[in-house]
């Protein structure tokens, strides 16, 4: 193995890998072999050369679900972790720069969210709101306070640096300055920050498909297959496995991702990424 | 060089002793105040549903007279606010309202898969604790593993728990067939009676959870063993594992418990996806089933029932970590 190519290749395996999977996520759906919505074989058929992967429960064709089922879960997870990393921006520079009693009522707020599991917080907002709603809410709710904290102190620590003081000094207003000096400056950190709520918003969508609270039945979905397709599993384990692989690859590989942007050289773990309360820090 | 012939006792990291009373009294306060909303927000969520109970009672074809006399005597004309103070405040006072759809106390239900889901989240949780601490060492103690330890933690932890749930089933019923693909426990029967109905879904929360604990708690292991007691005694020749036993774990008591406090409360709500994928009657699939047939007063009560067994857990956890927490100086 070449000394020098070895660590390039590592380090560019994870991007490479992401792209891939995003990529048959978003347009698998073209290169299906069967429609991924009618029969075209007997139910729970194991693996031959027409069915790559065997076919499910209706006797669709497996193969050609999991290619076009990552869609619809990869698009209302987008949209939520945008949202919840939006919000979650907007109160961290809003927390940091200000300080004060707005930042402390920001943090309480954000604090008693933190405190309830983001997935509790998906099965309430699950009882009256449809699918991509309540994927939006838990989102925002359960992430959008943990980009706060990231961006709050990000931004506490921007406010004495020579950039922003020179722009105060030019006599620059808040807005413009939050904007164009501060934000640019913890880009890096926001950025990170959407791939790790895109990790928690696949996750609950997943789950609210997988209680049947998701995407309705005929439409191929990875998680809604796997609800489908468990009493079979026995029969042919691959219309299970093969959407979990999907959506477990998708996942690890976008929580890889946003890991290797944020920094390659931190100490694992010192990182807030879930729904962990931290205390409040003190000074 | 001489050597100390004594060596100098391993440092105790210095606990609060006991709980002072404010820190306390904000905890149960949040719990009380998060209870309070969960409350509200579950009420409001049910009253934006269409439909209420006399549309599921009311007999097809029956005249207006009818439908408006029933829901005087359900009491359903009063205002919103004044219908959730009573719902509240029956809920305080335990009556926990009967299930539309069978017409059972919700409290039966609730006392009757209530065991069931502590079994399935207590043995997921003894298996996931000691598993993420052994995780958490190795991540945080290897200096030259870095790099993978922390892909495979992160890796792990994002892992979706329907994944891991789907993937152990394809695995152990389906490829290999070794327990049924299937938890249904027969009515009235224990759980612990049917060990092997208890693997899949133990196994499947238990598997992100020690990764996650790990991934939070790995920090806390990287920087204590870099505490210069812990070089020094390292220095001196003592064996890892007592280094392990005296230098390192009574660092680590605080923020393990907090860590297990955080995954316990993330893993009950998990537990209604593993019930409902297996068919495992907990509360989980009690309130994922209720809400599919639209049976408000069971979705009401096991929601915040489920919300305060969280809460409280979480609590209880805050306590112990605060008792076993270092002594803060305060920096500045």
């Amino acid at each position: 193995m070449n000394r020098r190519l070895a660590p390039v290749l590592a380090s560019l395996s994870v991007p490479l890998l992401s792209a891939a999977v995003l990529a048959v996520a978003l347009f698998g759906g073209w290169w299906a072999p069967h429609s991924p919505t009618s029969s075209t074989g007997a139910p729970w058929q194991l693996p031959d050369p027409v069915h790559l992967l065997g076919t499910d429960a209706l006797g669709r064709d497996v193969l050609s679900r999991v290619l076009a089922g990552g869609r619809g879960l990869l698009g209302v997870s987008v949209a939520a972790a945008v949202c919840a990393c939006a919000v979650g921006t907007a109160g961290g520079l809003a927390a940091g720069w200000f300080g004060g009693p707005a930042s402390r009522l920001l943090t309480a707020v954000a604090d008693l969210l933190l405190a309830l599991p983001s997935l509790l917080l998906a099965l309430l907002a699950a009882i009256a709101l449809p699918w991509h709603t309540a994927v939006v809410v838990a989102t925002v709710c359960g992430g959008a306070p943990l980009t706060l904290r990231v961006v709050k102190d990000a931004v506490r620590a921007a406010r004495t640096s020579g950039y922003v003081e020179a722009a105060l000094l030019r006599g620059e207003g808040t807005a413009s300055i939050l904007l164009r000096e501060v934000l640019p400056a913890v880009r890096g950190l926001v950025v990170a920050d959407l791939g790790l709520r895109l990790v928690v918003a696949l996750q609950v969508a997943s789950a609210l498909s997988v209680l049947g609270l998701g995407a309705a039945p005929p439409a191929p979905d990875w998680a809604l297959m796997l609800r489908e397709n468990m009493t079979g599993v026995a029969i042919n384990p691959w219309a299970v496995a093969a959407p979990a692989v999907a959506l477990g690859a998708t996942t690890v590989l976008l929580a890889l991702l946003a890991q290797l942007y944020l920094s390659d050289d931190r100490t694992p773990g010192s990182r807030d990424r879930g729904p962990a309360r931290k205390e409040p820090a003190d000074g | 060089m001489s050597r100390p012939v004594t060596a100098p006792a391993a440092p105790r990291p210095r606990t609060a002793g006991a709980v002072t009373g404010v820190p306390l009294l904000f905890a149960l306060v949040r719990t009380v105040l998060l209870l309070a909303l969960v409350s509200v927000a579950v009420f409001t969520a049910t009253e934006l549903l269409p439909g209420d109970a006399v549309d599921l009672r009311v007999t097809p074809g029956a005249d207006e007279e009818e439908v408006r006399e029933l829901r005087e005597e359900l009491g359903l004309d009063a205002a919103p606010w004044r219908r959730y103070l009573d719902w509240a405040g029956s809920l305080l006072t335990g009556d926990l309202g009967t299930s539309l759809v069978n017409g059972r106390p919700v409290a039966d239900a609730l006392a009757q898969r209530l065991p069931a889901t502590l079994a399935v989240v207590g043995g997921a949780l003894a298996v996931a604790t000691p598993a993420s601490l052994a995780l958490a060492w190795w991540a945080g103690g290897s200096r030259r593993a870095r790099r993978l330890s922390t892909a495979v933690l992160t890796g792990g932890a994002a892992l979706p728990t329907a994944v891991t749930a789907a993937a152990l089933a394809a695995v152990f019923s389906g490829a290999l067939g070794l327990v049924p693909p299937v938890s249904l426990l027969p009515p009235g029967a224990s759980p612990w009676q049917h060990p092997e109905l208890l693997f899949l879904p133990v196994a499947s929360l238990a598997l992100p959870t020690a990764f996650f604990g790990a991934s939070l708690l790995a920090g806390a292991v990287a920087d204590t063993v870099r505490l210069p007691h812990v070089a020094d005694a390292r220095r001196r020749g003592v064996p890892p594992w007592r280094i392990a036993s005296t230098d390192v774990l009574p660092f680590l008591l605080a923020p393990f418990t907090r860590v297990t406090a955080n995954t316990a409360g993330g893993l009950i709500a998990a537990a209604a996806l593993v019930e409902t994928l297996f068919g495992y009657p907990g509360i989980g699939s009690l309130l994922v089933s209720s809400l599919a047939s639209r049976d408000l007063p069971v979705v009401q009560a096991t929601a915040v029932v489920a919300a305060a067994v969280v809460l409280v857990g979480l609590l209880v956890g805050d306590l112990v970590a605060a008792l076993t927490e270092p002594r803060r100086r305060p920096v500045r």
